[in-house]
């Protein structure tokens, strides 16, 4: 009989087990005390009562201001609607300039027979240079704004470098690609792009270390102090210094150049995480 | 049953009406459900809110596995955890015969709430306790829907009740006030 005591007190039993239980709590005063004690554990007499039906206005009126849910994905186009969304971020002045200076190379190359090596002074400082005005406070007009959503800055900055050094680098192709149909080149379309992918990436990168570490100003000029020094060392001042010699070895499309134009764009994905946005001692956070 | 199930395929369609009915019939057995976990008035008030809401938007999602009573107690007893832990409910498996060492906001609120010696003493025990008792005697829910609800057997329900009532006549009995 104890077995079912419990579930007489929770009202589970059916009806014949019920009034089976019914007959012996009739003569039974202990099981009758067990079902009092058990049901004294729900007690209710002191319990408020609950809200009236004004609860259901305010959660159809909460309902109603929140909106749907917050989505917790990402939808699988985030990507390439971010993509378009920072293209719309970058002045149409870079790629124009890009494409003008690409478009003076060819045409300088054009007579040469080393197209490859005039290629080598252009394509580097073009991406470079674009590369520099990526970001940063003083360069992005929605630099603010961009800041304050939740997308990380590092996301950010990488999809930039998509956007402009992947254009850089088509804008480089179609060069190479018209200089070597014109035959401009004796080693072919190897050759030329061989002249220039590593260069413009180590440069490329380098700059991209400096803009966000520093400010793009920093990395423009450095970039291009590198690249003239590059120039010297390819032109009239040969074998005047151990300074020009280390440049030429750095300038050239190896695993070397590759890894290290690897390791600065992580950096500068790293560094970009722990900064302030806004380079001002003290300006986000108190320190 | 079947009422229950229109109902809420009423809510699912944005029926404000409907969730107004389905509230009358299970307020006052989820509020004192809801006031067994938080021990305060206006903390069961805001997860009682919590929970309708949740119920207003995730009523499409009701599939007809279970009953709706042991669907909306599942809903309140998550937002409940929510709400009063910031993390999901326990585990079914966790450790079942451990008193929970550290006495939350709602031990002491209990008190001050001035509810019967008994329902102070409920307030007492440890989580999992108080949960299977204020399901089971406060919402009235039959032992199987209680175990579906906490994810255990129906005999784990069973024996936490019983432990459940001896800590309750050892709370009481040192209090002095008789069972």
């Amino acid at each position: 009989m104890n077995e079912h005591i419990l579930e007489y007190a929770t009202g589970a039993l059916d009806d014949t087990a019920r009034a089976e239980v019914d007959a012996h709590l009739a003569g039974c005063a202990p099981c009758r005390a067990d079902v009092a004690a058990w049901r004294a554990l729900g007690d209710v007499r002191a319990d408020p009562a609950p809200p009236g039906p004004e609860l259901v206005h305010q959660v159809l009126l909460r309902s109603a201001l929140g909106g749907p849910p917050l989505a917790t994905r990402r939808p699988a186009w985030f990507s390439l609607a971010l993509l378009r969304a920072e293209a719309r971020l970058v002045r149409p002045a870079v790629p124009i300039a890009s494409a003008l200076v690409m478009a003076l190379g060819v045409a300088l190359a054009a007579g040469q027979g080393q197209a490859g090596q005039i290629l080598a002074f252009v394509a580097p400082v073009v991406a470079a240079l674009g590369i520099a005005g990526l970001y940063g406070p003083r360069r992005d007009p929605a630099f603010e704004l961009v800041a304050a959503t939740p997308t990380a800055p590092g996301l950010i900055l990488l999809t930039r470098i998509a956007l402009v050094f992947g254009y850089d680098l088509v804008l480089a192709l179609a060069a190479s690609g018209v200089l070597a149909v014109l035959g401009a080149d004796p080693g072919g379309l190897v050759a030329i792009v061989d002249a220039w992918l590593g260069p413009m990436a180590l440069l490329s990168a380098l700059s991209l270390v400096l803009a966000v570490w520093f400010s793009a100003d920093v990395a423009a000029g450095v970039a291009v102090v590198l690249w003239s020094l590059r120039v010297l060392a390819g032109g009239f001042l040969d074998d005047t210094g151990w300074l020009l010699g280390a440049v030429r070895v750095v300038w050239a499309t190896n695993a070397g150049t590759v890894l290290a134009a690897a390791a600065l764009t992580a950096l500068a994905v790293f560094l970009i995480g722990r900064g302030e946005p806004i380079r001002r001692h003290g300006a986000t956070y108190p320190s | 049953m079947d009422d229950d199930v229109t109902l809420l395929a009423l809510v699912a369609r944005g029926d404000g009406g409907a969730l107004a009915r389905l509230y009358q019939a299970y307020a006052g057995r989820l509020f004192g459900y809801l006031l067994r976990l938080a021990g305060d008035r206006m903390v069961a008030e805001e997860i009682l809110q919590d929970t309708m809401l949740a119920v207003w938007r995730a009523a499409g999602g009701f599939a007809g596995a279970s009953t709706v009573s042991t669907w909306l107690f599942g809903i309140a007893r998550r937002q409940a955890y929510y709400r009063l832990r910031g993390q999901p409910p326990p585990a079914p498996f966790e450790p079942v015969d451990r008193a929970d060492p550290a006495p939350g906001p709602e031990e002491l609120a209990i008190a001050a709430a001035g509810g019967s010696p008994v329902a102070g003493a409920v307030g007492d025990l440890p989580d999992h306790q108080r949960d299977v008792v204020a399901l089971v005697f406060v919402a009235g829910l039959p032992l199987a829907e209680a175990a579906a609800i906490l994810g255990v057997p129906v005999g784990t329900v069973k024996s936490r009740l019983h432990h459940a009532r001896a800590a309750l006549a050892r709370t009481l009995a040192t209090q002095g006030v008789p069972e």
